[in-house]
């Protein structure tokens, strides 16, 4: 894996003077940005006013404006940016992906598909909105892996239109190194956390998953519930070696960890609550820190392969 | 009324208690099974073996005709549990010896055949282990269910005693030979 030092030097060789060029053009589309913006909010603002000293007009139309102008706000920052932050990917993103591992290939419109998102099983809600960018496959060793960033939500109507995030962040797919047939889901443990032994009927209960398996270890046992269809394969795949890894990579990633096993495969959700893999067009690209910042990201989510052992291949499975 | 009501409700979590102990027993036993299959997985690897190695390892010819008979001995059937858990045992570790004599035959090591059968050992290897965890777990659920109030006025009323769990038993076994662990090098 590589190392920050790496990075540097190749930030400095490779990346810093495309990001020179890309600077300029950052410039811009900041100018471009704030004059329209600024235009948009100035008409905003008048039309607001206008609304509220006029007579007979409903109550609710300066509130509609003011939602108007955002709107517009946001759809001009989205056009206007878009030449950008596509171009920022080509010579930014796809260059450090490279770096990561030569086998990778990045396709910066492309994401994990929506059916298998779903076969992973991990999140079982229905999905009304679904859309992802930032996808990266290849072979590290001898596991094939891909990964996305992905948006999943669903919307419920009521007295008014809600969004509820089903899940948003990064999802990972590997070819796992043991064939197995049932499915066995690891899943953060909430209810054993909030109701202890409560929490652990309740999740006995649980009539969208299959049996509750409890394994040998009890920091494991805090974080994860497991379910299964097979008690004994469960095992077979949790093998304690991989439960200590899990554990250790739940506490490196510092975040919400899901992970299914299916069909041979395993699917991690890795929980962001930013956007990944995005520039920040108000902020100067010539800094090191978000060059970072995508690298850490990128490197927790390829060295899953390592962190979790999948490129042993002493079983049957080659 | 009331009394009608708290006798219904003491039937149904009498009930579930009863239920829920016959359960678990049956637990056990499923696991318990399911051990045996795994073992006999791996008896069915032992010839694959013994025909994959024999050619190279002459010196060894001794240990291929103990884990031959061992094998034989174990597929037999009526044995007592202690008898087939010290014949497993015996199995494991020679199984463990071949696997390192290996080491000494670099062309044998190298052969697609072997690398194959290594990989099914290993995997029957990690899938007994598993089914012996589960095993633990199971039993562990029932000894609890056994021991704790109140299912345990209902275990002493089917005179259901706590089982034992599998352990490690003795300072030997604890170092017999991973077969996986020779082979990652």
């Amino acid at each position: 894996m590589r190392t920050l030092s790496e990075l540097r030097s190749f930030y400095d060789k490779k990346l810093h003077p495309e990001i020179f060029v890309l600077e300029e053009k950052r410039k811009e589309v900041v100018v471009l940005v704030s004059a329209y913006s600024f235009v948009i909010l100035l008409i905003g603002v008048i039309a607001f006013f206008f609304t509220l000293k006029i007579q007979n007009v409903h109550p609710k139309v300066p509130g509609y404006v003011a939602i108007l102008t955002f709107v517009a706000i946001s759809g001009a920052y989205y056009f206007l940016t878009r030449g950008y932050v596509s171009n920022f990917k080509d010579v930014v993103i796809n260059p450090l992906v490279g770096f990561m591992d030569d086998s990778l290939i990045y396709q910066k419109s492309g994401f994990i598909s929506e059916s298998e998102f779903k076969s992973s099983q991990i999140f079982t809600h229905a999905i009304n909105e679904y859309r992802g960018d930032d996808l990266i496959q290849g072979t590290i060793g001898k596991t094939k892996i891909k990964f996305s960033e992905l948006c999943a939500k669903y919307v419920t109507h009521g007295k008014n239109r809600h969004e509820h995030t089903v899940f948003k962040g990064l999802f990972f797919i590997a070819d796992f190194n043991k064939d197995f047939c049932k499915k066995t889901f690891v899943l953060p443990d909430r209810a054993e956390k909030m109701f202890g032994g409560f929490g652990t009927m309740l999740q006995k209960m649980n009539v969208s998953r299959p049996a509750l398996v409890k394994l040998e270890d009890p920091e494991f046992e805090k974080l994860f519930a497991v379910y299964s269809d097979d008690p004994v394969e469960s095992r077979y795949i949790l093998s304690t070696s991989l439960i200590q890894r899990i554990v250790s990579f739940k506490k490196k990633s510092k975040r919400e960890v899901y992970l299914s096993f299916i069909k041979s495969n395993v699917y991690i959700a890795i929980w962001y609550n930013r956007n990944l893999f995005e520039p920040r067009v108000f902020r100067t690209m010539l800094d090191f820190a978000p060059i970072q910042e995508y690298f850490e990201d990128l490197q927790l989510t390829i060295e899953i392969v390592d962190d979790l052992n999948l490129n042993t291949r002493i079983w049957s499975k080659q | 009324m009331l009394v009608f009501i708290i006798i219904a409700v003491i039937g149904v979590l009498a009930f579930g208690m009863y239920n829920g102990l016959i359960g678990k027993k049956n637990d056990v036993e499923k696991s318990f099974g399911s051990i045996d299959v795994m073992l006999k997985k791996r008896y069915d690897l032992i010839p694959n073996l013994v025909a994959a190695v024999k050619q190279y390892m002459q010196h060894e010819a001794g240990t291929l005709t103990e884990i031959t008979e061992l094998r034989a001995k174990a597929v037999s059937g009526n044995l007592s549990s202690d008898e087939k858990v010290s014949l497993d045992n015996k199995i494991t570790k020679t199984l463990g010896g071949i696997m390192v004599a290996v080491e000494n035959y670099p062309d044998l090591k190298a052969s697609q055949n072997f690398i194959q059968l290594q990989g099914s050992l290993n995997e029957v290897e990690e899938q007994i282990s598993a089914a012996r965890r589960a095993f633990n777990a199971s039993v562990t659920d029932y000894n609890n269910a056994v021991e704790m109030f109140p299912t345990n006025i209902f275990a002493s009323m089917m005179n259901y005693k706590r089982k034992a769990v599998f352990a490690v038993a003795n300072e030997q076994e604890r170092q017999n030979v991973n077969i996986g662990d020779a082979f990652n090098n």
